[in-house]
């Protein structure tokens, strides 16, 4: 079944003055338990897609189908609550509130949604320890290196319990090694959880880790291609 | 959970936060004490006023209210002086002549109001005698006919010192002419100029002789032992004592009562002033705060933190903040005032400017306690509405602009 359906989605920038296409008419669907990735040249529109995917941008046209609500019809304040309920987000940079440790940036989440004590703290350290941050659960993030920061971003995203994560080059700041094992961590929770991860990146080695590659070029798909990777 | 992360934000860029913090906790220290000088010299000046010069309620003949003219006497006036002291509220009273009159000296002469009076039960009611130096006399100690103790001001302006004889001319309640000398046996120096010029004290019993056993009684004044009670008595006096005027010391000195409320109201317009100076620095810091954290509030806005409740962490780190140096203003402040008030801070280079006004060179700096009540509660107002701007610029965030900011 799929969770996303995404028909004739077009974005316009300066629409009156000089247009600019960031997507131009994207029919997608995604499937629960994907493990995407969004490529393409700069500019290509994968952070505009991804932002409307995730409700935090609304499109010039077409629908956007989550579980059979279309998000382009909710207000900013019904916006705010869905993202909340439904999504889990890892973004570039500035993942987490730097006053708070990692533990409470996890529970942070779960206080929004009114999520009871008891239930908040056993979650937390079940996520921060998934991430493999068990040992860092009071550490506040700039005491962490960029790639605890994300896996923290993670188990943040987790939290929720959200119907899927959207991660707009989560790993674009994070050396090489980081890098890999943010992917593999990702891999994990996708394989044992069957948690959704739709993500974008520029680095080569992480697209390969992905199942399905939708290529975009110019806000039009380009080419998407399942793969089925050995051992899955 | 808003509350922990307002409160930790606070102490995010220390620095800053103690220079806003600084500012407000100086601003209002300095307002505070200002603030607690000007009710302590007024207070001072009321005290005083009331001690030396009017007591807390005065009993007069109505008619000698509007020329002072001294025929208009109280009939009985012993009798009812007894009948108040037995007022179980009344600390004591005294009964007093009071007649206009000339004072004249070799060198000059002055206007001045001759206040007959008996010194034993005078010195019980108002406390004048106190403010004679020890070099100065004393309040008629010995017991030698036609004594007269002045002020310092009016000795200056005749060019007379203690021991000096000076010719005190009246009309007397008869409308006979009477001119008797007195010599200068104690000089008085109250916080009242004005007061020290144009009155002189001697003993009744020698204007009495002086106009044959004449000389009326024109005042009654007492003081209580608690001047809550004042309304109490004023109101049982008034149905008492029919024919006569019956007042306290507000409706005597509508000057004196009128500095009170006038100063209580001005206490709140300076510290109001203060606080809204302060604002602005307030709300310049929250901007710049909300500024520098707009991919943060972004970040928190997209994984789903509603507006009213970024609204609310804005709102509480402001009023945190402002919070913070009110305290610490307040306690300061509050520990200078019982500093100061302990020894009064002594302004005797301008004394003279200040006693000309009533008031005392020595200074003891004095707070309501409500003041602190409502000046918390003005604090917490001026956070609130400081925060409303840098909040509400919050709130204009849209989430993808502010990620999307490289
Ligand atoms: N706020 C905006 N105003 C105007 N044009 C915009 C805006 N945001 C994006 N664009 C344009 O839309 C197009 C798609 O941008 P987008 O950020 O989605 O690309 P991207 O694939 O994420 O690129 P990158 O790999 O560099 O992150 C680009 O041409 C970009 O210049
Ligand atoms: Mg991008």
């Amino acid at each position: 079944m799929n969770i996303i359906e995404i028909t004739g989605l077009s974005k316009v920038y300066d629409a009156n003055t000089m247009p600019v296409y960031a997507l131009n008419g994207v029919d997608l669907a995604f499937q629960q338990g994907e493990f995407t990735c969004i490529v393409g040249p700069s500019g290509s529109g994968k952070t505009t897609m991804l932002n409307m995917l995730g409700g935090l941008d609304s499109p010039s046209s077409g629908k956007i189908m989550i579980d059979n609500t279309d998000i382009t019809g909710l207000t900013s304040r019904q916006l705010i609550n869905f993202r909340l309920r439904n999504i889990g987000f890892v973004f570039q940079s500035f993942n987490l509130i730097p006053v708070l440790t990692a533990r409470e940036n996890v529970e942070f989440i779960m206080q929004l949604q009114g999520v009871n004590k008891d239930q908040r703290d056993q979650r937390t350290l079940e996520l921060l320890d998934s991430v493999g941050l068990n040992d860092k659960i009071n550490t506040r993030p700039n005491k962490l290196s960029g790639g605890q920061q994300q896996r923290v971003a993670v188990a943040r995203a987790l939290a929720s319990k959200p119907k899927f994560i959207l991660a707009d080059e989560p790993t674009a700041n994070l050396d090489s090694k980081s890098a890999e094992i943010l992917l593999e961590i990702m891999e994990k929770l996708n394989r044992e959880e069957k948690i959704t991860f739709i993500f974008s990146t520029h680095d080569s080695r992480v697209v390969a880790k992905a199942r399905r590659v939708v290529t975009l070029e110019d806000g039009k798909i380009l080419s998407d291609v399942s793969s089925t990777r050995p051992g899955s | 959970m808003i509350f922990i992360i307002a409160f930790k934000n606070v102490w995010r860029n220390k620095v800053r936060s103690l220079i806003v913090i600084a500012s407000i906790t100086l601003g209002l220290t300095g307002g505070i004490f200002t603030v607690s000088i000007i009710t302590g010299m007024v207070e001072q000046k009321i005290r005083s006023g009331i001690n030396n010069e009017v007591s807390h309620i005065q009993v007069h003949n109505p008619e000698f209210l509007k020329n002072y003219e001294s025929k208009y006497d109280i009939p009985k006036a012993d009798s009812i002086a007894g009948i108040i002291s037995n007022i179980p509220l009344v600390k004591a009273v005294c009964t007093r002549s009071r007649i206009t009159g000339m004072a004249a000296s070799p060198n000059a002469a002055a206007g001045i109001q001759i206040m007959g009076v008996d010194p034993a039960r005078e010195k019980k009611v108002f406390s004048l005698y106190t403010t004679i130096p020890d070099s100065s006399g004393g309040y008629f100690s010995s017991t030698r006919k036609n004594q007269v103790v002045i002020g310092r001001k009016l000795a200056d302006k005749l060019k007379v010192r203690m021991k000096s004889k000076i010719v005190l001319r009246f009309q007397g309640s008869d409308g006979i002419l009477y001119e008797a000398a007195f010599s200068i046996t104690g000089i008085f120096a109250s916080a009242n100029s004005v007061f020290d010029e144009t009155n002189v004290f001697v003993r009744k019993s020698d204007l009495d002789k002086i106009m044959g056993g004449n000389c009326g009684i024109q005042e009654i004044a007492m003081v209580l032992n608690d001047n809550n009670s004042i309304p109490a008595v004023e109101q049982a006096l008034k149905s008492k004592l029919p024919g006569l005027l019956v007042q306290n010391w507000m409706n005597i000195r509508p000057d004196m009562s009128m500095v009170t409320s006038a100063i209580a109201i001005e206490v709140y317009v300076i510290l109001g002033i203060i606080l809204f100076a302060l604002a602005f620095g307030i709300v310049n810091t929250m901007l710049m705060i909300v500024f520098e954290r707009t991919r943060e509030l972004g970040m928190l806005m997209a994984v789903g933190m509603s507006k009213s409740r970024v609204f609310r962490m804005i709102m509480l780190e402001t009023i945190f903040l402002t919070l913070i140096g009110g305290i610490i203003g307040m306690v300061l402040s509050s520990a200078l005032i019982a500093l100061f008030s302990r020894h009064g801070i002594d302004l005797s280079d301008f004394s003279k400017g200040l006693g000309a006004f009533g008031f005392d060179p020595k200074i003891y700096p004095f707070i309501k306690k409500e003041l602190y009540f409502n000046l918390s509660i003005m604090i917490v107002l001026t956070g609130i509405l400081s925060a409303v701007v840098p909040a509400r610029k919050a709130l204009k965030l849209k989430p993808v602009e502010a990620i999307r900011i490289e």
